[in-house]
């Protein structure tokens, strides 16, 4: 491989990983407050993805549409995801969630539900809509606008970037600066304590899981961007973006940031040295090296603690 | 408390129904009506693929007994086997235990072909596959006596699109891709071999169905240097892989088979599926007269245009129909697989007949390009190559 | 967040509007909200099927027809019902139970108690019924047999392993069906079927302790590295296993052939003392070995579950520290339980294999590992009777979802009743005793009811 090679796949690595790190952080978010597995978070990805292609068709960009239009359009398929992420999730927790936390059932209960959960929607997505994958309209001219250590950029890949970096940053500034950030660290530390301290939990879990879902939401339609929209679309990303969560060390946001663009960049490398179909299987080693190593993750540790 | 005495009745209430469920369902006793069954993935992962199939199966029955001249009724009967080798052998026997049921469509995939054959062979019921390709599925010691492939195998596709890079392209070094499916490594197995023979070079590549993201394959097609490229799979991933080639910059030839031959690869495609290589055993299904009629009544009958293997499973039902019409409906399994052996059947997308060990006889492969947003059909890949 | 301080600077009369809740949120009509919703819900779901050409096809038609409405009509109907109703209803119930309990209480408890003190008794309905699930199936329709023998037994041998590891041990594993996997490798490599050539091809029966063998060492090489780890993490580790071996098989085309698998895997066959027999694609006769099996484990498990190994684990299950502090050896005792589970998966895989006579990786996928899992909780972890129920439940329902669903929406139907199962009865429908008792604790606020819920990283 040689440099110029290495730096196209680092960028394109660091792409896909930013990608990875926003679903990640709504198994991240989940886990600190509930220590559950969200496994139906997958389903919430993909649903935003419908989410964005509803509103696309809704309003159906023509051909070459003006630079103010494509990014009216962006806008809007990202509210539309985010729309149907964070109702997803909500949804979710309300109805497959809340009852078993009200009676404290194991986790194991939860996970099992979560996995119901996720058959349930990923099939009813599959009958609502169709079974077979849909192109996401096009909202603008995909064209390579700078190039990076050599490695051309393009629009896609630009805003896929920015929308990971923006949600992070926002997402940063929620948790350490808010109050409901100050409640989802609480809650995260202890459960039980916070309620005594007045903390409404209902209300923090259940907008934690509304974050999750609009950050898990708008990964969807990057994805389907990159991609395109099925109702199966959810399992491999949810299942790399896991990992990447606890190689980051579950629970910890920043963890999950940089699990998600480390299993992006290691994903990447792959293809060119091993082969394509070796991609997941690089991911997974990575996974299980990282936690013989290091049992909490690389960065380790929990919300409430680490951001 | 309610909830409790709810369970309470459920279990045993479940715990019934799977005993009846058993015992009591005899429903194959109506006896004038002739059964036709569809095996293929109804649910599950590609039951996109299945559901094009049945309704081509089911277009031909309703139009059979819609004509009137039958003295006897045709009935559809769905076996949803996933596209999974291990739910294929209870999707089968259930088939087989319908007395009424004549002949299968199917099964799609080659996985479940291989576990269900077994049991049709024995049973002495004909199945008429349109899409399992693997060429293994006809070697005589598998014992699939009732196994008959309605469709070219892999060899043939691999062959032509390897002819017509050698020849007509004159390409020097080709990217070979496979899907990882059983067709897909099929298809690139043979394809490698043909090139390779033609003294190309080949860079021979796996990328499986749905990876999230085709930029880093792009980049190393673009990155080999290569002047054609071959992929073996279906539309679903062809799709997404062509935009991403087209981003990356790649502007060599690109062929791929059957499996991508389909208006929805240029729908999810769009632009980026310009001029690439379409190949397919069958002829073209929207120019002729008879096809164009298919592809109308079948948009009237269930709101879109026939996918991949529509055509196909179309024609194999036909052929079934049209062998037990001969018959009056009054035939028995082993009389009709043994009609449709030696049958000759003039269809919408090809000619079938059968080898002895139920393969398709015949090696047309006909090329196709896609050319403003249609595929376009471009003649037998012999005569072109010439 | 509720504010705590809000209330200082109020007068009383603000301070009682805060406190009244307006009329659509009390919690009678926070129900009908709820039921209205579902009914929206169940509509969707029993509406029409949807496709891709337009997108809204399913939606629009649903909220147009009438199946809306009387789906509506049917939830809102129960939360009337309950509303409104709900005291005569109650009394007719608890009437109802009153006599049921009267009639069938007394005799059914005074059974159960002698069956418990003898043991005569117990064994004589042992038999009976396994005599009943000898001659049963016989009876049965082939299709049936079919999935009773291919996909019922053989899931159920495969959850009674996943048992030991996860509902005695309390190991979270993913990954469980990876160990079938290898054990169905396996056989197609000792029999001579993989595109690598074994030292000697044997005979399936041999396979058997080969591919245990087998099981076993990926097992313990698994578990060795990972037991340390607790819970989730075990979880994700596993699972990441199975994809690893999942991905092997599918793509080291040169030892496991690849996407196209293995095929003409012969039967199990006996030339042994003059007896010759070939199983052969009749399902009954494969029925009787997997009865054989299944029998052959349970009754090594249970004596098991009783032993200080199965008192280690419950120990283990229910406080890994202080069984530690008690000096039990918990890696040792960890590992022999993966190693147990594993092994067991292995025989399944080969039986499995062996009557399909053909394997490609589409069997081994991630879901499966899912679902098994899904089996287990469903029955009632760690209670024998309630895994196997649970499992023929959970095999049964999608195959028998055929005749009454549009098959492409069997699984969701499925996913459905595993939500609603897991929220009205999460001990599964024929829990353990102890598991019971555990989960009550639990509920309670005290003690784990599975070694799932250390804080994540352990304690160590």
């Amino acid at each position: 491989m040689s440099l110029q090679e290495f730096w196209d796949y680092l960028v394109l690595g660091v792409m896909l990983g930013s990608l990875y790190a926003v679903i990640a952080i709504g198994y991240t978010l989940v886990y600190g407050v509930l220590q559950l597995i969200n496994f139906a978070h997958s389903e919430v990805f993909m649903l935003g993805a419908y989410g964005s292609l509803i509103v696309l068709q809704l309003v159906s960009p023509g051909d070459n549409p003006s630079v103010m239009a494509s990014i009216g359009f962006v806008a809007l398929a990202m509210a539309g995801s985010a729309l149907f992420g964070g109702v997803t999730a909500y949804g979710l927790e309300k109805v497959a969630y809340r009852p078993l936390r009200r009676r404290g059932a194991p986790r194991l209960i939860f996970l099992i539900t979560a996995i119901g959960a996720s058959f349930f929607l990923y099939n009813l997505a599959g009958k609502l809509f169709g079974r077979d994958p849909l192109p996401l309209p096009e909202m603008y001219e995909n064209r390579e606008i700078f190039s990076l250590f050599g490695a051309g950029v393009n629009i896609t890949q630009l805003l896929q970037f920015a929308t990971a970096v923006v949600m992070m940053v926002l997402l940063d500034l929620v948790v350490n600066r808010t109050k409901l950030g100050m409640g989802i660290r609480a809650v995260a530390q202890d459960a039980e304590v916070a309620g005594l301290m007045g903390v409404n939990i209902d209300k923090v879990v259940s907008r934690t899981f509304i974050i999750g879902g609009v950050l898990g939401g708008v990964a969807g339609f990057l994805f389907a961007n990159l991609n395109q929209v099925s109702y199966t679309m959810g399992f491999i990303p949810g299942i790399t973006a896991f990992a990447a969560a606890v190689v980051g060390g579950i629970g910890n946001i920043r963890g999950a940031m940089f699990g998600g663009v480390l299993i992006g960049i290691v994903e990447t490398m792959t293809v060119p040295l091993l082969g394509d179909e070796w991609r997941s299987v690089s991911a997974m080693v990575v996974l299980i090296l990282v936690l013989m190593f290091r049992p909490m993750g690389i960065l380790g540790e929990r919300v409430g603690r680490a951001a | 408390m309610l909830n409790k005495t709810i369970v309470k009745l459920a279990i045993p209430l479940a715990v019934g129904a799977l005993a009846l469920t058993g015992c009591g369902s005899d429903s194959g006793g109506d006896g004038d009506a002739v059964k036709i069954a569809f095996q293929g993935p109804l649910s599950g992962d590609n039951v996109a693929l299945g559901e094009n199939m049945q309704n081509g199966v089911k277009l031909a029955i309703d139009q059979a007994n819609a004509k009137g001249d039958l003295d006897f009724t045709l009935e559809y009967v769905p076996g949803d086997d996933q596209g999974l080798p291990d739910k294929a052998t209870a999707t089968a026997q259930k088939i087989i235990d319908d007395e009424s049921v004549l002949a299968v469509v199917g099964p799609a995939f080659s996985g479940p072909t291989n576990t269900a054959s077994p049991l049709y062979a024995e049973s002495g019921l004909v199945t008429v596959s349109p899409s399992a390709t693997n060429p293994n599925l006809t070697d005589e010691a598998n014992g699939f006596t009732s196994f008959l492939r309605a469709v070219p195998n892999d060899n043939q596709q691999g062959a032509g699109m390897a002819t017509y890079y050698a020849k007509k392209v004159q390409a020097k070094k080709v990217y070979l891709i496979d899907d990882k499916t059983d067709y897909g490594v099929g298809l690139a197995t043979v394809a490698e071999k043909n090139l390779k023979d033609a003294g190309i070079e080949v860079v021979k590549k796996s990328v499986p169905q749905k990876t999230p993201d085709y930029s880093a394959t792009a980049k190393d097609v673009v990155n080999s240097k290569v002047d054609a490229l071959i992929y073996a799979g279906y539309y679903q991933d062809a799709a997404p892989f062509a935009k991403k080639l087209a981003e990356a910059g790649y502007k060599g030839a690109a062929i791929s088979g059957d499996g991508t031959n389909d208006m929805k690869f240029v729908e999810l495609a769009g632009d980026a599926s310009e001029n690439w290589f379409l190949t397919c055993p069958c002829t073209d299904a929207t120019v002729e007269a008879g096809t164009k009629k298919f592809a109308e009544d079948y948009q009237k009958a269930f709101g879109r245009a026939p996918g991949t293997y529509s055509a196909e499973s179309y024609d194999a039902a036909n052929m079934i129909i049209e062998e037990i019409r001969k018959a009056g409906g009054d035939i028995d399994r082993e009389t009709l697989r043994d009609a449709l052996k030696k049958a000759s059947y003039k269809g919408l997308t090809k000619t079938f007949s059968f080898e002895a060990n139920g393969e398709f006889k015949g090696t047309d492969v006909y090329l196709y390009q896609v050319k403003g947003g249609k595929i376009g059909y471009q003649g037998n890949i012999n005569e072109l190559v010439g | 967040m509720s504010t705590v301080d809000t209330s200082q600077n109020l007068t009383p009369s603000a301070a009682a509007k805060l406190r009244r809740t307006a009329w659509y949120r009390t919690e009678r009509y926070t129900r009908l909200w709820a039921m209205i919703a579902l009914g929206l819900l169940l509509a969707l779901v029993t509406g029409e099927q949807g496709n891709t050409r337009d997108i809204f096809y399913s939606i629009t038609h649903t909220l147009t027809g009438v199946n809306l409405w009387v789906c509506l009509g049917a939830t809102v109907g129960v939360w009337a019902l309950r509303e409104f109703a709900a005291t005569p209803i109650k009394g007719a119930v608890s009437a109802a139970r009153g006599s049921a309990a009267a009639a069938a209480g007394g005799p059914v408890g005074s059974l159960r108690a002698r069956f418990q003190a003898d043991k005569r008794l117990r064994l004589g309905a042992y038999a009976v019924l396994l005599v009943l699930v000898l001659v049963v199936p016989s009876g049965l329709e082939r299709s049936w047999q079919t999935v009773l023998v291919d996909q019922i037994a053989i899931f159920a041998l495969l959850a009674i392993g996943l048992n030991v590891v996860i509902g005695w041990a309390g190991l979270l594993d993913l990954g469980f069906f990876a160990f079938f996997a290898v054990g169905a490798y396996s056989t197609a490599f000792w029999t001579g079927r993989l595109p690598v050539e074994p030292p000697v091809v044997l005979n399936n029966f041999w396979v058997i302790p080969v591919a245990v063998l087998t099981c076993l060492v990926c097992g313990v090489l698994l578990g060795a590295p990972t037991l340390r780890l607790r819970g989730d993490y075990l979880a994700i580790v596993t699972l990441g296993f199975h994809e690893i071996i999942y991905l092997v098989a599918k793509n080291a085309d040169g030892i496991t052939g690849g996407p196209q698998g293995a095929r003409l895997i012969p039967d199990f066959s006996i030339d042994f003392a003059g007896i010759e027999y070939t199983w052969s694609i009749k399902p009954l006769p494969y029925w009787y070995l997997l009865v054989f099996f299944i029998v052959l484990v349970i009754i090594l498990f249970s004596r098991l579950e009783h032993s200080r190994v199965g008192r280690a684990w419950t120990a283990i299950r229910e406080d890994e520290i202080a069984a530690a502090a008690n000096g039990v050896n918990t890696v040792q005792f960890k590992l022999m339980a993966f190693a147990i589970g594993a092994s067991t998966s292995g025989v399944a895989g080969v039986i499995f294999t062996s009557k399909y006579g053909y394997i490609n990786p589409e069997v081994f996928p991630l879901l499966q590992s899912i679902l098994i899992l899904a089996y287990v909780i469903f029955g009632g972890m760690g209670s024998i009777p309630g895994v196997l129920i649970g499992t023929a439940i959970l095999v049964w329902l999608p195959e028998a979802l055929k005749d009454w669903v549009d098959p492409s929406d069997r699984y969701m139907y499925l996913g459905a009743l595993l939500v609603v199962m897991m929220i009205y009865r999460p001990q599964g429908v024929w829990p353990s005793r102890r598991r019971q008792r555990e989960l009550k604790l639990a509920e309670e606020g005290s003690g784990d009811a599975d070694a799932t819920s250390e804080p994540a990283g352990g304690k160590n």
